[in-house]
């Protein structure tokens, strides 16, 4: 049986350097999944988790609402438009960016103890 | 109620029976509830002339005789026919009345006064309350009408009850389904997942299984993203019973070339632009499936493509 702890989110914001783009940051994140595409993300993400991605299109909210997440991180010092930003506030998704790519902050996630749903541990 | 566990005793003594509505009737229905009242008594002094007379204006067969507050007998039809017949009918009518009457009290059930009918074979009795006052007169056909009457009132009142159970089954029923049906535009990548966020918030509201909620978003939202990326324009229609979630998603064309092809993850025909956004990933249809309980989709150049997936909110078993 697998058992998630979740991560405080404080933590990671401040590791990952990153920035809050909504009010609402979350307490805490059980898990991550990072992927650009979104059927993808549609299989494999699951409720409470973080997702990293580059893409700042108005479906990342929808599919991230989809699939009960908690958090999207985009990377690479990429924002959403405003619009998307407020969709995402009433989703009650909370939206951060970081200047790091996706491979650095996957490493610094990792390292804080992050750990995704389908780990094999 | 001393009755009423007569009839259960009656029935479960091997008797499977049913008891009919008008058995339990004539248990429950009390003498008082049938017989005429107020009584209109006639005294042992009037003349039987006086007592025909109010016979014919009241259309009664038998009239209760009072003396100071006390039935003391009955003058019937037919003792008047028989005063007729011998002239005696001016004579007193203490000298002809019966005395010794039979009486029914007020508190009887009707089954007990159909027995002292057949027992005695009268055609009418004289009722008395427990302080042995008349309190009215009783006949076969007061109890025939009162169980009429009563029978009446009965089947009017389960046909009214069938019609609020009626009435409140189909506000149940329209309460708990509800069907969004939205058109989708091709290249429509904004609009993309509209009608899975109104779904997905009647889930919530109705606290419907997160996980079953998940699989159904997740269906309609490729559903839609499907029509927007590959079909000449469609529409979504989601329906959310009482049992189950059905999701169906309707196109114009052009059609599935190869539909085992297209539910191999990886696949797809998306456009370079779809893929920029991060759809074409060739997973649309393999999610659909892994999160359908049952799906078909039926496809041909002419007619498009039409997709069908039902995701019951009731996993134990199928949707009753």
């Amino acid at each position: 049986m697998k058992i998630q702890i979740p991560v405080k989110s404080r933590t990671l914001i401040a590791l990952l350097q990153a920035e809050p783009l909504t009010d609402a940051v979350p307490e805490a994140l059980t898990g991550c999944y990072i992927s650009d595409l979104l059927s993808d993300v549609l299989a494999h993400a699951g409720p409470g988790m973080l997702w990293v991605t580059i893409q700042t299109h108005r479906n990342v909210v929808s599919v991230a609402a989809t699939k009960d997440i908690t958090a999207v991180l985009f990377t690479c010092g990429r924002k959403p438009e405003a619009e998307i930003v407020a969709e995402a506030e009433q989703e009650g998704i909370a939206l951060l960016t970081t200047p790091l790519t996706t491979y650095e902050a996957a490493g610094k996630l990792w390292e804080a103890g992050l750990r995704g749903e389908n780990d094999h541990e | 109620m001393t009755t009423a566990p007569a009839i259960e005793q009656s029935a479960g003594a091997g008797d499977a029976r049913k008891v009919s509505v008008a058995q339990v009737l004539v248990y429950e229905l009390r003498v008082r509830d049938a017989m005429s009242s107020p009584p209109i008594p006639a005294s042992p002094s009037d003349s039987l002339r006086k007592i025909q007379l109010m016979m014919k204006e009241h259309r009664f067969s038998g009239v209760p005789m009072i003396e100071n507050g006390t039935l003391v007998g009955i003058v019937t039809i037919e003792d008047i026919i028989r005063a007729l017949d011998q002239g005696h009918i001016n004579d007193p009518a203490e000298r002809w009345m019966h005395r010794n009457v039979v009486s029914l009290r007020d508190h009887f059930s009707l089954m007990r006064a159909v027995a002292e009918f057949d027992r005695h074979g009268f055609g009418r009795f004289p009722v008395l309350d427990s302080d042995n006052r008349l309190v009215g007169v009783i006949t076969r056909g007061d109890i025939t009408g009162c169980l009429m009457h009563h029978l009446e009132r009965r089947a009017e009142e389960a046909l009214a009850h069938e019609a609020v159970l009626r009435a409140s089954r189909a506000d149940d029923e329209a309460a708990q389904r509800l069907v969004v049906r939205a058109h989708v535009r091709t290249g429509d990548y904004d609009s993309a997942g509209k009608v899975s966020q109104r779904m997905r918030q009647v889930m919530r509201d109705r606290g419907i299984d997160p996980e079953i909620r998940r699989r159904a978003a997740v269906v309609a939202y490729e559903a839609e993203t499907n029509i927007i990326i590959h079909s000449l324009g469609g529409e979504i229609i989601v329906t959310i019973g009482p049992d189950l979630v059905v999701i169906e998603a309707i196109d114009t064309g052009p059609g599935i070339e190869n539909i085992d092809q297209a539910m191999q993850e990886g696949w797809s025909t998306a456009g370079r632009l779809p893929r920029e956004l991060g759809f074409g990933a060739g997973m649309g249809l393999p999610n659909i499936k892994r999160c359908s309980d049952k799906l078909t989709i039926t496809s041909d150049s002419k007619r498009g493509t039409r997709l069908r997936s039902e995701i019951y909110l009731h996993p134990a078993g199928a949707p009753s």
